[in-house]
């Protein structure tokens, strides 16, 4: 569990560091690898996180890195050239907001079981957070959302075991769905602007 | 009952896909005109239904008189956005700015939008309406994206990056309310259910829920378009296409506003109503506040009204906020009010954006002269939105402000009306510069599609008539909605 929890926070550096989108789709991959293997381990034999777990490999594993890499593919001289954070600073952002969400954990929620992965999965909330306002890229920022979710997602389940199944597939079709319209607009952004540097999105204003 | 939800969920969808599989103009008319009327036919027999046998519960379906009013929201504003829909599309696909298939895509969007929204309203589950709500977004964005051009593609990229990671904050809020759900001891199958949770508010952990409050409030805040978290809203719809911009301001941000309503309910249970209500008038007060420079000094007749739909959110959060029966009847009454009296505005600039080829604010004159019935149906409309008596927004805003001074919150109330003298002066400014003056020289007008307006007069007799007379059924509905929405009900 540890290992795993560990992993995961690695995953949030590298994110934090990458400035190739391929990379960074990638980094993501394994991300939603490792939240798929905290399922299984946290609900030993539950019919619940087993279903869980096979929607997290086929969707966050499977469907969604490939939508991304094909896009990926067409924006070859994309990649993050001036991101709000360079990437050193990122990392000792990345690092404080690690520490800072152990800290509000270890205060606000002390007696919790899963206290460890709920830190860690804090830690990718705001890490995914800090992704989408200080990346410019479209692919980037779509990734800090995937990052968010996933963060999200493992808090529900080392407070509560996750949402009732039922609510958690509803979840998972409206992810799939944020993805593909995501990549539509992505793909669109490329065609109208030659690029999906979203800073360049700034003519609408007052 | 049963079947007519289901029925009212499956209309849309239904009509949705075929509307992708058609090959003629005139049909895909037909199938979403009788689609709408249907739809729309349903949602007003429930609402009549559950008006004379009371609150309707059937596993994860639920309906009673608040979603019963919001229910008329969306039931009015779907009918009236697809009446407007065919002559404004019409003529977009005359002067060539769209292609056949994206009619047939907006279409089966519009469809799933509406179907989006109507679950969110017939679900009893708070998990099941953050599922819903979140599903709005994705059918809407690409609504709004739907020109693809540079403006419509920012507007849409921000609406929903913006929305998304708001809705996310929600997510986390249901989460940790969940959290506290089950640390009281409630059985699984009561997860996030909105009556047991009611039901059990008083044991739930007031620490946590304050936790959950805040984000939930953000969360559905950002989809209601509340300030600071409003910076989407004047974007997304000043570029989509207008019937669209009519059902998000109208129903989307109301269907938000009905979600955090829920949830508040619950919270309010657990922690009592001190912080909820000094949170919900300072972001209130915000929102109307920062809407007025805005409205002052604007160029674009569509972000002039999306300011506008900011300001009116923000008189309904502080409705909620003064948290009195009568300031909740005011608040509910508004959203009705508001969500008819916009989406006709935001019609009828479609039609006059049509007519002089412009959203420019400065290119707009000579209504009167240049299009008589329009801009008497556009100044008619404006009167209302600015709370002119007698017309139906007057109303509520009265309500809502009496219900300051009645709870003895005497500088709230003048504050609200000193910041709704600031908006009146910038509306009527400009409306009237709209209406009077010269025609402009190079103004042709073209012929007005009969079913446009259509949907623009009945919105305008609604305004009208319920401001003289609201009916004794709605006004029983009107009043349980506010019951309900304090937590009595």
């Amino acid at each position: 569990m540890q290992v795993l929890a560990l992993l995961l926070l690695l995953s949030a550096f590298l994110l934090m560091r990458a400035n190739r989108l391929a990379s960074a789709v990638h980094i993501l991959l394994v991300q939603s690898a490792i939240v798929a293997a905290v399922c299984v381990m946290e609900g030993t034999a539950s019919i619940h996180m087993l279903v869980a777990a096979i929607l997290t490999i086929v969707i966050k594993v499977g469907i969604i890195p490939y939508a991304l890499l094909r896009v990926v593919k067409l924006l070859r001289h994309e990649r993050e050239v001036n991101p709000i954070l360079g990437p050193n600073a990122s990392s000792l952002v990345a690092a404080a907001t690690i520490v800072l969400a152990y800290a509000l954990i270890d205060r606000t929620l002390p007696a919790v079981l899963g206290w460890e992965t709920l830190a860690v999965s804090l830690s990718l909330v705001l890490i995914g957070l800090l992704l989408i306002t200080t990346r410019h890229q479209a692919i980037m920022q779509i990734v800090g959302l995937i990052t968010m979710e996933n963060g999200l997602y493992l808090i529900g389940l080392s407070t509560t075991h996750g949402l009732p199944l039922i609510i958690e597939l509803g979840i998972f079709f409206d992810v799939l769905v944020a993805v593909s319209v995501l990549v539509i607009l992505t793909y669109r952004l490329k065609k109208s602007f030659q690029s999906t540097d979203t800073s360049i999105l700034k003519k609408l204003k007052g | 009952m049963r079947e007519l939800i289901y029925l009212a969920l499956f209309l849309p969808v239904a009509a949705g896909i075929v509307t992708l599989c058609v090959r003629k103009s005139w049909l895909v008319k037909a199938i979403n005109l009788t689609a709408s009327v249907c739809t729309s036919t349903l949602l007003f027999t429930l609402i009549v239904q559950v008006k004379e046998a009371g609150t309707f519960m059937y596993g994860w379906l639920y309906i009673d008189a608040l979603s019963s009013i919001l229910l008329l929201v969306v039931g009015i504003l779907s009918l009236t956005a697809t009446f407007f829909s065919v002559s404004y599309m019409d003529r977009e696909l005359s002067e060539g700015r769209i292609t056949f298939k994206a009619l047939k895509r907006y279409y089966a969007l519009l469809q799933m939008f509406i179907f989006t929204m109507i679950v969110v309203l017939v679900v009893e589950n708070l998990g099941f309406m953050w599922v819903g709500v979140e599903a709005t977004t994705l059918a809407s964005t690409l609504l709004v994206a739907f020109y693809f051009n540079r403006s419509a593609l920012e507007a849409a990229w921000k609406y929903v990056m913006v929305c998304n990671v708001g809705i996310l904050f929600a997510l986390l809020g249901t989460i940790l309310l969940y959290y506290t759900q089950v640390a009281a001891g409630s059985p699984e199958v009561d997860a996030l259910s909105w009556t047991a949770l009611k039901a059990m508010s008083g044991k739930l952990d007031p620490m946590l829920v304050k936790l959950a409050f805040i984000f939930i409030l953000i969360g559905y805040g950002t989809k209601a378009g509340m300030a600071p978290m409003h910076t989407w809203l004047p974007d997304a719809h000043s570029q989509a296409p207008s019937p669209v911009s009519g059902l998000l301001s109208g129903a989307l941000l109301s269907c938000a506003l009905y979600v955090l309503l829920r949830n508040l309910v619950v919270l309010e249970g657990a922690m009592g109503t001190g912080f909820i209500h000094a949170a919900l008038l300072l972001f209130g007060l915000f929102s109307v506040a920062i809407a007025i420079p805005f409205i002052l000094i604007q160029h674009d007749m569509k972000r002039l009204l999306a300011y506008s739909s900011v300001e009116h959110m923000g008189i309904v959060t502080i409705g909620v906020g003064i948290g009195t029966h009568l300031a909740l009847y005011g608040a509910v009454l508004h959203i009705l009010n508001h969500a008819v009296a916009k989406s006709a505005l935001f019609y009828l600039s479609g039609i006059i954006s049509q007519q002089y080829d412009s959203k420019h604010l400065k290119r707009i004159r000579g209504m009167f002269t240049a299009l008589p019935m329009v801009g008497t149906l556009f100044m008619v409309t404006v009167l209302a939105i600015v709370g002119m008596p007698p017309l139906n927004i007057f109303l509520s805003k009265f309500i809502i402000i009496s219900a300051a001074f009645a709870n003895g919150q005497p500088i709230l109330g003048f504050g609200l009306l000193l910041l709704l003298a600031g908006v009146f002066a910038g509306m009527m400014f400009y409306a009237t510069r709209m209406v009077f003056g010269a025609v402009p020289s190079n103004f042709h007008p073209k012929a007005l599609g009969v079913s446009a307006l259509v949907a623009c007069f009945l919105s305008v007799m609604w305004i009208i008539i319920t401001g003289l007379y609201l009916p004794p059924g709605l006004e029983q509905l009107l009043d349980q909605a506010a019951t309900i929405a304090m937590g009595r009900g």
